[in-house]
């Protein structure tokens, strides 16, 4: 009886406890200004090859850029174009292809100023990776990735996903037992 | 999304089933089927079906499109990345996230282990798989408001 209500008491505890830990991410905490998170623009000029925008995509470990004509946002080459459209497809020379060939015109943009929830949202919907931050006059001014959201969110939560050890426990229960 | 949600298991995720080759395949027969399941990655297996490495769109980007080689000519394995770090489908979200922002990848692969410790994949989480999970808890907080 005694024992029960010592583990009764100490349960309890534990909820209250848990209770107290648990944090949550509010809808607020997500509506941050785009132009905190995104990182630098890198562009490809329209008039380049696809070889070359492959190049430049590989020298900034990037997986997509802004493809730009007169500083203006005219469309978005990455991987997944190279996957989807280039690959195991007889193209040609890419060194002969303009970069336009196989990048998607006009993408989805927003503006610095936008939120992140909206990016989140944008990325969710459209099902694509990178999103980019383009001015009031359509020059290119960043690009935010899924990482870099992901990234942003995981910052929240530091003791939850960043402090953990290697591997999960697992079977503990099962451990004790044959212990 | 809260501390509670991440200690859930991956299962509660929707995540997807693996595209799976086998060791010895042309890196084109990836791309196949990577282009046919709209999937940005591929695990490579071995004969016995055990996991023995991953191939993803980074990857082809780097090493095929960058090096201008034919993907027909070109194994799997010469490009994949070897021995990836894997899940269960029952541990937490949080270690999913963990892997996937200190290694810096896109997918974990889900496996089981039998009792020699051997990996057999089961299922794929990829980050997109969280942004979606993000996307329906801000949805929800948003129809609420």
């Amino acid at each position: 009886m005694l024992y029960d209500m010592a583990i009764n008491e100490e349960l309890a505890q534990m909820d209250k406890d848990a209770e107290m830990s648990h944090k949550s991410l509010q809808v607020s905490e997500i509506q941050v200004p785009l132009r905190l998170i995104m990182r630098d623009c890198v562009t490809i000029d329209i008039s380049t090859s696809t070889q070359e925008a492959i190049e430049i995509l590989i020298e900034n470990s990037i997986g997509a850029a802004s493809v730009v004509e007169n500083g203006l946002l005219r469309g978005i080459f990455g991987e997944r174009d190279l996957l989807c459209k280039v690959l195991n497809r007889d193209v040609g020379d890419l060194t002969q292809i303009p970069v336009t060939h196989f990048m998607k015109a006009d993408p989805k943009t927003a503006s610095p100023d936008d939120m992140l929830d909206t990016a989140i949202l944008y990325m969710a919907h459209g099902g694509f990776r990178h999103l980019p931050i383009v001015d009031e006059r359509q020059h290119p001014t960043g690009m935010v990735s899924i990482r870099d959201v992901i990234s942003y969110l995981i910052e929240f939560f530091p003791q939850e996903v960043l402090t953990l050890p290697p591997t999960p426990i697992r079977d503990a229960f099962k451990a004790r037992e044959g212990a | 999304m809260d501390a509670r949600t991440l200690s859930l298991p991956i299962s509660t995720l929707d995540y997807k089933q693996p595209a799976t080759v086998q060791v010895g395949s042309p890196v084109s027969n990836a791309i196949d089927l990577m282009q046919i399941e709209e999937f940005r990655c591929v695990l490579v297996v071995d004969a016995e079906q055990r996991l023995v490495g991953i191939l993803t769109d980074r990857d082809l980007l780097v090493h095929i499109c960058g090096k201008n080689l034919d993907p027909t000519t070109i194994n799997v394995e010469e490009i994949m990345t070897e021995e990836p770090e894997s899940l269960r489908a029952s541990d937490p979200i949080a270690f999913a996230l963990n892997i996937m922002h200190l290694g810096h990848f896109r997918h974990v692969p889900l496996c089981i282990w039998d009792e020699q410790q051997q990996e057999f994949p089961v299922g794929m989480i990829s980050i997109r798989d969280i942004l979606d999970h993000v996307a329906i808890f801000i949805e929800s907080k948003k129809g609420a408001a």
